[in-house]
């Protein structure tokens, strides 16, 4: 038996690709279909639990596929990839547990699964390689297939199909263009530097500052960087898919796309700026700071108007995504642990509100919040996971959200950077303000106008769509209430990031054959 | 190599690609993002040609047994008798980097894709709502 320790990146990548192509020849099996992807998923949850275990005991691992060291591709999981592998590994297996019952059959067996596999694939990989254009490679996986999914229908379809084909051309249009730009931008750093490995390249591009012979381009290299993750982060002037791509989508799939698809942005700007771009730091942080706190202030003033509940959700998402990208640009390591708390925070509440609203929506048959109203009555469950999620995200003390805002505000505060946390604390108050504004239009006040929007659905929710949403309640009251692990986590990580010295070590000091 | 006309070549693909995207009609921006994508891939091709000191080529095969590091590359030049890839001991020629083909035809593969996928939705957006004029897809404002 091969020893399975030793190849755990690989299997987290190639297990999911082969899943995809599986599914596709099992389409006339959905009972076979759905045993097998609910219990592989389960397994690669498992497998990069594993994956974080064996690197937070044994350091960075580098695995090599093809034996070129680091000529050819590696997988590089640092505390930081094995983490965000983990995170997708989660939330992936709850969100397909909870589209057994909400998507439709049809799509489910005939494009679903494998796009899903694909998507998973697309994720792991594009946070365990430690080769650039190969992550452009991922970056076009993730793409495609959460392309495919946005397009998938749900039960009861109350999202028309031409809206979802509106905003997935708005969406891969956007796409297309930022990946344009990177591979122009991976085109020049490797005409600058002659080779694609992202340590290699940190290593030469530091050379080149220390002999003080840097070239002037890198610098708008990195610039084509910050617009290429500030795409898929949906950052300020490039939030505007965002909005309309993730509303549309199926809830599981918003779940998804909010919960764990914007980080990679937010990954990608960890890795390529605290790795390859030390040196052109010190322009980029004011620039990383402004966007983020011009994000916040745009997602938040948008969400107050929403009527959609999950426009309100996804305008939100914009607004969080800002703060984590604040806690980047501070660059310190309490700055960057923030950031990391927060991310992982959001991205467990975002996925359990999305997944909520998609209960909300089938129980009222519609997304605007003004047709709702005294919900709270017949559908108690939903109203208190909400109020959970909402809490969080809003950042009240018992639940996660108030250690991540904390955190952040306070590391703000450290750096001395008060006009920022001016802002930012000012529009947590927006967002106090648009989560409780939903909370009472949809669960509070009075029952609906039967006579004019009918009866609200009498069918209860079904278990398969409860037990994701109450695992991930759980989880954010736990990381409330014993924050100590994820904050040790993030802080290793955090100390990771800034020192990119065995990371480097990691991957050159194989053998070259 | 004459990287003049080269340089001048992508940079009009470029213009009249992002010419493009900016038009009205759907598919002049489906056009216009393969050309744009072209533009990219005769980029990285550019970026292939060294001068001899920064290509990734192993020339040390590992221990087995001193191979000399040459120089040469295959290139036909029939007007020398060259034809690779055999070479004539003592001809210096420029290298060319394999690997930046590789990128190219990856990019390429994946474009392929990107661009069928959009094709197939342009089309089914212009059976939903009747039009290809890229102004008409409003129904999500507000």
């Amino acid at each position: 038996m091969i020893a399975l320790e030793d190849h755990l990146p690989i299997i987290l990548i190639a297990t999911p690709i082969l899943m995809a192509s599986l599914m596709v020849l099992l389409r006339k099996h959905p009972g076979v279909q759905k045993a097998l992807s609910v219990s592989v998923s389960f397994i690669l949850a498992i497998l990069s639990v594993l994956l974080l275990l064996q690197v937070w005991s044994g350091g960075i691992q580098a695995y090599e596929v093809g034996e070129w060291g680091k000529y050819g591709i590696i997988l590089v999981a640092d505390l930081l990839s094995s983490g965000m592998v983990v995170l997708t590994s989660f939330v992936s297996f709850l969100a397909l547990i909870y589209s057994l019952d909400y998507i439709e059959e049809k799509s489910l067996s005939a494009s679903y699964y494998p796009l899903f596999s694909l998507l998973v694939a697309g994720l792991n990989g594009s946070f365990l390689t430690g080769d650039i254009f190969n992550l452009f490679v991922f970056f076009e996986i993730l793409l495609l297939s959460s392309c495919g999914l946005v397009i998938a229908n749900e039960k009861g379809g109350v999202t028309k199909s031409s809206d979802k084909m509106e905003a997935t051309f708005k969406y891969l249009i956007l796409n297309m263009v930022s990946s344009i730009v990177m591979l122009i931008a991976v085109a020049s750093l490797y005409a600058t530097t002659g080779t694609l490995n992202m340590a290699d390249i940190s290593v030469k591009l530091s050379a080149m500052s220390a002999a003080g012979t840097l070239p002037w381009h890198v610098f708008a290299i990195a610039l084509m960087f910050v617009v290429v993750f500030g795409n898929k982060a949906a950052i300020f002037p490039l939030h505007y898919w965002l909005p309309d791509v993730h509303p549309t989508a199926p809830s599981p799939i918003s779940a998804m796309l909010s919960g764990v698809l914007i980080k990679v942005g937010a990954y990608g700007m960890l890795r390529v700026f605290f790795l390859i771009f030390i040196d052109t730091l010190y322009i980029f942080k004011p620039v990383i700071i402004y966007l983020a706190l011009a994000t916040i202030v745009v997602g938040a003033i948008s969400a107050v108007a929403q009527t959609d509940v999950k426009r309100l959700l996804a305008y939100s998402s914009v607004s969080q995504i800002g703060y984590v990208f604040l806690g980047i640009g501070f660059g310190s390591v309490y700055g960057l642990t923030a950031a990391l708390v927060y991310l992982v925070n959001h991205a467990i509440a975002k996925s359990m509100l999305f997944l909520t609203s998609g209960g909300i929506i089938h129980h009222a048959g519609t997304r605007d919040m003004r047709k709702m109203g005294g919900m709270v009555d017949s559908a108690p469950f939903m109203s208190m996971m909400f109020l959970v999620g909402a809490m969080s995200i809003a950042g009240l003390p018992p639940m996660g959200g108030f250690i991540a805002k904390f955190q952040l505000f306070d590391a703000g505060i450290g750096e001395q950077y008060y006009f920022a946390i001016a802002i930012a604390l000012i529009f947590a108050v927006f967002t106090l303000f648009y989560m409780f504004r939903a909370m009472l239009l949809m669960f509070w006040g009075e029952k609906r106008d039967v006579a004019e929007h009918g009866e609200y659905s009498t069918h209860g929710t079904s278990p398969l769509m409860a037990v994701p949403i109450v695992i991930l309640a759980l989880m954010i009251v736990v990381f409330g209430l014993y924050a100590e692990p994820l904050i040790a986590l993030a802080n290793a990580t955090a100390n990771q990031i800034l020192d990119p010295q065995p990371y480097i070590d990691a991957v050159m000091t194989r053998v070259v054959r | 190599m004459n990287n003049t006309l080269l340089s001048l070549t992508i940079a009009i693909l470029f213009g009249i690609g992002t010419f493009l995207i900016l038009r009205r009609d759907i598919v002049r921006v489906i056009i216009g993002l393969g050309v744009l994508s072209h533009a990219v891939n005769l980029l990285i091709v550019s970026t292939g040609v060294f001068d001899g000191t920064t290509v990734p080529i192993i020339t040390d095969d590992g221990g087995h047994g001193a191979a000399e590091a040459t120089g040469t590359v295959f290139t036909d030049t029939l007007s020398q008798g060259i034809l690779a890839p055999v070479l004539e001991a003592g001809h210096h020629v420029q290298y060319v980097d394999p690997l930046v083909q590789a990128l190219v035809l990856t990019a390429i593969v994946i474009s392929l894709a990107t661009t069928a996928f959009i094709l197939i939705l342009a089309y089914r957006i212009y059976e939903e709502y009747g039009t290809t004029d890229i102004r008409e897809l409003r129904r999500l404002w507000g």
